[in-house]
């Protein structure tokens, strides 16, 4: 069973209150969350993510003062731990690998945007030219219908309707309907 | 040593930890390092002799709340570095205030003089050592902090740097008050922010090292 906020909160609040076994429970019920915090960051010897989780640990439980009761626990708790692992790779001096970027930075955002800005720019590439470049410039790079038309040399309506004709066309093919 | 060795020592040393740990320790840090502060004051620059009759005048008592309101954000602000999640920083703007009114005094204090006068009031006598003698008396705030922060986590380590050197050269500065028979706004907004500045700047210097945990 996953061990929850609510839980580890509760242990941790004992714990400031000095109870020692709750504080005990609350850190061996840390190490396997930790360790695979680090694993999944970090691609070291096992040796080395164990001396970091135990560094941690010495750090959670030296620097309680910091905790805010009031505030979520697994926040502060992994506050420190990022601090830790950044502390580590600086303390390295280490370069980091390319190829392991991706799973160090958190990077879904970036991710979904750039899949959806290659999916339109493959949509678009099936549309007639004027449609694809109508769309493009409003929908896309942010231009108004006016800015749109001024660049391409053509009527504020030729625009409207140049969008309108190529977002339809381009919903059907979403849709799966083939022209 | 085995991680369950080491969760076993931990678990040894349980002190209870009250609710306001973290600001009491801060608060204690600073008192300390005001104490020699004070001292420093009070010893080596000496308390002004007409201190009995400044504190019924106007310019004794914003110089005091200049450097002490500056002094209360500051802390404040520490106090927030000094807890390692990040946070937004809507009310620190407020630290401006501040500043402003007393530029805005300065103002009106140069709209009353003959712009003859205007390099004497704004040098005053002591241009030259007001700044460092500041720097100097936040030095052991700066230290009391340093010691705070040794139970504390903090994880933009530069910035909190920074925001105990700026509370650490506010709470200087209004001891320094204790000693200084400046009376101008625009010899304050300009002298004493610039020595909190230094030592502002001195604890975003030291930070990244002596921060570090």
């Amino acid at each position: 069973m996953r061990t929850s906020e609510e839980q580890l909160r509760a242990m941790m609040v004992a714990g400031m209150d000095g109870d020692a076994a709750a504080h005990g429970a609350l850190l061996r019920l840390l190490v396997p969350l930790l360790r695979s915090f680090y694993r999944r960051r970090i691609h070291d010897g096992d040796d080395d993510i164990e001396d970091l989780v135990q560094e941690t640990l010495i750090a959670i439980h030296t620097r309680r003062a910091s905790y805010d009761r009031d505030r979520a626990f697994t926040a502060w708790l992994f506050a420190v731990a990022r601090y830790k692992m950044i502390d580590h790779f600086r303390r390295r001096r280490r370069m980091v690998a390319i190829e392991r970027l991706e799973d160090i930075l958190v990077a879904e955002g970036f991710e979904d945007a750039s899949l959806a800005r290659l999916d339109a720019a493959r949509l678009l590439h099936d549309l007639p030219a004027k449609q694809a470049e109508a769309i493009r410039q409003t929908k896309i790079n942010g231009l108004s219908v006016a800015e749109a038309a001024e660049k391409a040399g053509i009527g504020e309506s030729d625009v409207k309707v140049s969008v309108h004709r190529g977002l339809k066309a381009l919903a059907a093919r979403v849709r799966g309907e083939h022209q | 040593m085995r991680t369950d060795e080491l969760i076993r020592s931990l678990a040894n040393d349980v002190p209870a930890v009250p609710r306001s740990a973290l600001g009491q320790r801060l608060i204690f840090g600073m008192l300390a390092g005001a104490a020699i502060s004070l001292l420093l004051v009070a010893t080596m620059l000496g308390i002004r002799p007409d201190l009995g009759s400044a504190i019924y005048s106007f310019s004794f008592w914003m110089k005091c709340l200049y450097c002490a309101s500056l002094g209360i954000g500051a802390i404040g602000l520490t106090a927030r570095l000094a807890r390692p999640e990040s946070f937004g920083s809507r009310w620190y703007w407020l630290l401006a205030v501040p500043i402003l009114l007393l530029a805005g005094i300065s103002i009106g204090e140069l709209a009353y003089t003959p712009p003859a006068d205007w390099p004497a009031m704004w040098l005053g006598n002591s241009w030259r050592s007001c700044p460092w003698l500041l720097l100097l008396l936040s030095m052991p705030i700066l230290v009391g902090l340093w010691w705070s922060f040794r139970r504390l986590a903090p994880t933009r380590l530069r910035l909190a740097g920074a925001a105990a050197g700026l509370a650490a050269g506010a709470w200087s500065a209004t001891l320094y008050c204790l000693h200084c028979p400046e009376v101008s706004a625009l010899f304050v907004l300009t002298w004493y922010s610039l020595g909190i500045g230094l030592a502002t700047a001195i604890g975003a210097l030291l930070g990244p090292r002596l921060l570090r945990w």
